[in-house]
């Protein structure tokens, strides 16, 4: 089922001695399928050793080696999409440095789909990742959505799409893992209902290096990368780089001074990202017609409240409650109502903030 | 001679007859007591003999054999001294009274006068259903035995005093017997909910907790007055009945920690500090079986402060009395059952730095760790709990406004109104509270309307509540309609019930 130059690149990809540099070397800058470690021979020596050099060498040439690794592989689902494969995506061939071998485990028709990359901080606020999942939920009817597996503004976008099955999860490492373990749930829907990818062989552990290697990657599979929340250093930034640096469009959310999670989004903008507020925004940047949504129907206790909710930008129940003349208790069922429809989140502390 | 006296030993809060018989006999002179006593029983030998020669008697110098029957039961305490010292005096005829049907019960000093000891009440609860009417208690106990009906106590400084009264020498007057009034024997608290400055939301979630008998979690940055709202719960708790103070005093007793007035008449409050091991909280002991700290906080509070520090293995051990409302310890030498009905209210920060909800600081945890740090509280425990409310973070507003706060004797009103109609509603069932509503119980007294399911069914999509959280809801629910003078559960009611879930809830 795999073309001799695709197991070629699948064999080298997943010795996990050899670097990404290594086999790009090897291949002659992705020129040929066939490795050649003759001539490389002085270069691989000096950035391995010699026994290391001969292992890898003789495993490559060994057919029963080949066979083992593309038998382990099946075994457990893993499809391989190489840079040879027609399969492999167009918008990642164009990036300067693109991964060897994808492995794949799911949906593996997405990567044909249009798509849109959404990332963020960890830190995110609580009212951002509500506006980040509803994002997310719109924009998947249009584009697959391509983001990371970490908590926070990762989980919240995976959340809004994970129904409609358009996501791409990418991983910054091998499918023995499950990384932040309190995904591990997550992750596994996704394999489910949409695709995770990742260019390491399944025994490569989560180190600290690879991931903003694996950001490359998730900016070059998509259209567009938005940024909903990054700090000043956050690997959200780099992704947007990235994006901008593929000559990708980057959309970021804006964000009010003194907010530490959106520091990193400000500069983006400053720095030339177009100012987004929701889905409809992009959307427009892309020249696609926005469905109209039904907005919740609001009484008229609850859209007094949202009203005050909004002046204040955030605010403790009971503040409200006072603005509004009203005894806090008297005014739990209408937050918890609004929150209910998606209008407000809960910040902690019992402080609310519209979305 | 032989002589037989009557004494108590308490298994737990049982109390079991036991009867002190000695023999005074020619022979070589020794002293043996046996029947299975303890260490401090064993002591007292020693005790009795410098007592009984400072109480201007003497110590026969004969052959004395004491016995405890029955003999497989354990004696432990001090308050065998004054039976063994009776019977001693009478079995060397110094002292010739009638002594059937008394009991006898303290501690002597060396100069001959009584020490009060602990577990006197429980003994005179179970002597009385035994059929024993007639006491000789050390002074020091009082004022605990005078709540007993139906019973002749005489409360003696000493064993001459014993004596002579036994003799008719000295006439005393028995104790006077006292009536049970919560209101006259409370002292003023210390705390008070006006106290508190602001935590509206809290004083809510309070407020419904002991008006349902809920179980309460705090759940907010350091310093922003947990504790305080927690020492408040017992100042709007409904006050004791006479059967409740009983019960609880038994406990108090039995451990020792009796006050001077001789009966607990406040909500108890206790506090274990987070070291608390599993056998301090649950009960336990080598020898004696010690009432732990859930039962010393029967029928009042048990406050864990910063709940997520106790180890696992001592909060799981929660979860089974926080259903049945009893605790059986079990150990080789038997199992003893301690009632446990309290109420829990757990403190704990919202994440690991503490500032996670903080107005004004930067919480600096990311989702997973406030994740890990929540997880450390176990699912079924947290299932118990059915209130989980935040706390505001402190504002300076708050602390400087002269706005007048709501009393403890307010809320307490309203507390007291809300039990009353559950009383009515659970008149022909086991149940006193909404908190203790089995399955049984919430499909005949909270039906929902179509509109409050629907608002249930879409609280836990968008609010991500586990699906076991639905039967706390709706007992919340109930309380609240009950706070509200609602027959029916309203949709506003289920709106807030669900509002008090935030820990519970599976978001990241």
């Amino acid at each position: 089922m795999y073309t001799e130059e695709e197991i070629n690149l699948i064999t080298l990809s997943a010795t996990a001695e050899l670097t990404h540099k290594n086999c790009v070397t090897l291949l002659d800058g992705l020129a040929t399928a066939q490795p050649d470690f003759e001539i490389h021979k002085n270069y691989l020596i000096k950035t391995l050793s010699d026994g290391v050099y001969n292992k890898v060498k003789g495993n490559f040439y060994s057919q029963s080696y080949r066979s083992a690794i593309l038998k382990k592989l099946a075994d457990r689902g893993i499809t391989c999409v190489t840079y040879f494969s027609k399969d492999y995506p167009e918008n990642l061939k164009n990036t300067p440095c693109p991964p060897l071998t994808l492995f794949c485990k799911g949906n593996v028709g997405l990567l044909k789909r249009k798509s849109l990359s959404i990332v963020g901080s960890r830190r995110t606020l609580p009212n951002i990742l509500k506006e980040s999942k509803a994002v997310s939920a719109e924009l998947c009817k249009k584009f697959t959505i391509v983001t990371g597996t970490a908590d926070g503004a990762d989980a919240a976008v995976i959340n809004g799409a994970l129904g409609s099955g358009n996501i791409i999860c990418v991983l910054a490492y091998g499918f023995d893992s499950y990384y932040p373990s309190v995904n591990e749930n997550l992750i596994k829907s996704v394999e489910k209902n949409g695709l995770l990818i990742t260019e390491y062989t399944p025994q490569v552990k989560p180190q600290k290096f690879n991931f903003p290697a694996r950001n490359r990657i998730i900016a070059g599979l998509s259209e567009g990368t938005l940024v909903v929340s990054a700090g000043k250093r956050s690997g959200a930034t780099i992704t947007a780089r990235y994006a901008l640096e593929y000559g990708k469009r980057v959309f970021a959310f804006p964000y009010s001074l003194g907010v530490a999670s959106g520091e990193g989004c400000n500069s983006l903008i400053r720095d030339g990202a177009t100012l987004v507020t929701d889905a409809g925004d992009i959307l427009e940047d892309f020249g696609i017609e926005r469905e109209e949504s039904k907005a919740p129907a609001l009484t008229a206790e609850e859209l007094e409240t949202l009203t005050v909710i909004k002046e204040m930008g955030d605010a403790f129940l009971s503040t409200v409650a006072t603005k509004l003349g009203k005894m806090p208790f008297q005014l739990i069922p209408v937050i918890t109502s609004l929150e209910m429809k998606g209008l407000i989140a809960r910040l902690g502390g019992n402080r609310y903030a519209a979305l | 001679m032989l002589s037989k006296i009557t004494s108590f030993a308490l298994n737990g809060l049982e109390g079991v007859p036991v009867e002190v018989e000695t023999d005074v006999n020619k022979g070589m002179v020794s002293y043996d007591l046996v029947g299975l006593p303890d260490a401090a029983v064993k002591e007292s030998k020693e005790r009795v003999r410098s007592a009984i020669k400072n109480s201007a008697a003497y110590f026969p110098v004969n052959k004395i054999t004491i016995n405890l029957a029955p003999a497989n039961v354990k004696k432990e305490g001090s308050h065998y001294d004054l039976p063994l010292a009776i019977s001693i005096l009478k079995a060397g005829d110094q002292l010739v009274a009638e002594t059937d049907g008394i009991v006898f019960l303290g501690e002597l000093a060396l100069d001959g006068s009584l020490r009060p000891v602990a577990g006197i009440l429980p003994i005179l609860i179970s002597a009385k259903a035994k059929g024993f009417t007639q006491f000789i208690v050390p002074a020091g106990n009082a004022n605990e035995a005078s709540y007993i009906e139906g019973t002749r106590v005489f409360a003696l400084n000493s064993l001459r005093d014993t004596i002579d009264l036994l003799t008719g020498e000295k006439v005393f007057a028995p104790v006077e017997p006292r009536s049970f009034s919560a209101a006259r024997n409370k002292k003023r608290s210390n705390y008070d909910m006006a106290l508190v400055r602001g935590q509206k939301i809290a004083k809510r979630a309070l407020e419904i907790a002991v008006a349902g008998g809920h179980n309460l979690l705090l759940a907010g940055p350091p310093g922003t007055g947990k504790t305080l709202l927690a020492r408040c719960i017992p100042t709007i708790m409904p006050d004791m009945t006479f059967e409740e103070a009983l019960e609880v005093t038994k406990i108090h007793s039995v451990a020792g920690v009796l006050s001077e007035e001789g009966i607990v008449s406040e909500r108890p409050f206790r506090t274990p500090h987070h070291t608390a091991t599993t056998v301090s909280l649950c009960g336990g002991g080598n020898t004696k079986i010690h009432p732990g700290e859930i039962s010393m906080a029967h029928k009042g509070v048990l406050f864990l402060d910063e709940l997520p520090e106790y180890t696992r293995h001592a909060l799981e051990s929660l979860r089974q009395p926080l259903e049945d409302r009893v605790i059986t310890v079990t150990r080789a030498g038997g199992a003893i059952t301690f009632p446990a009905d309290f109420m829990l209210c757990a403190s704990m920060n919202p994440c690991p730095c503490g500032n996670y909800g903080s107005a004004y600081l930067t919480c600096t945890c990311t989702p997973a760790q406030v994740h890990k740090y929540r997880s450390k509280i176990s699912g079924p425990l947290l299932d118990r709990i059915d209130l989980q409310v935040e706390v505001d973070g402190i504002k300076y507003e708050d602390l400087a406004s002269t706005e007048a706060e709501e009393s403890s004797a307010a809320v307490k009103l309203r507390v007291e109104k809300a039990r009353a109609i559950q009383r009515e509603r659970y008149a022909e069932d086991t149940i006193l509270v909404n908190a203790n509503m089995s399955e049984r119980h919430i499909k005949k007294y909270c039906r929902l309307s179509a509109e409050c399911e629907e608002i249930l069914r879409n609280a836990f999509e968008t609010l991500h509540l586990s699906a076991r959280a639905r039967a706390r809801i709706i007992k919340v629910a109930r309380t609240i309609a009950d706070l509200d003078f609602s027959a029916d559960i309203k949709p506003e009611h289920i709106l807030e019930a669900a509002s008090y879930r935030s820990y519970d809830s599976n978001s990241l």
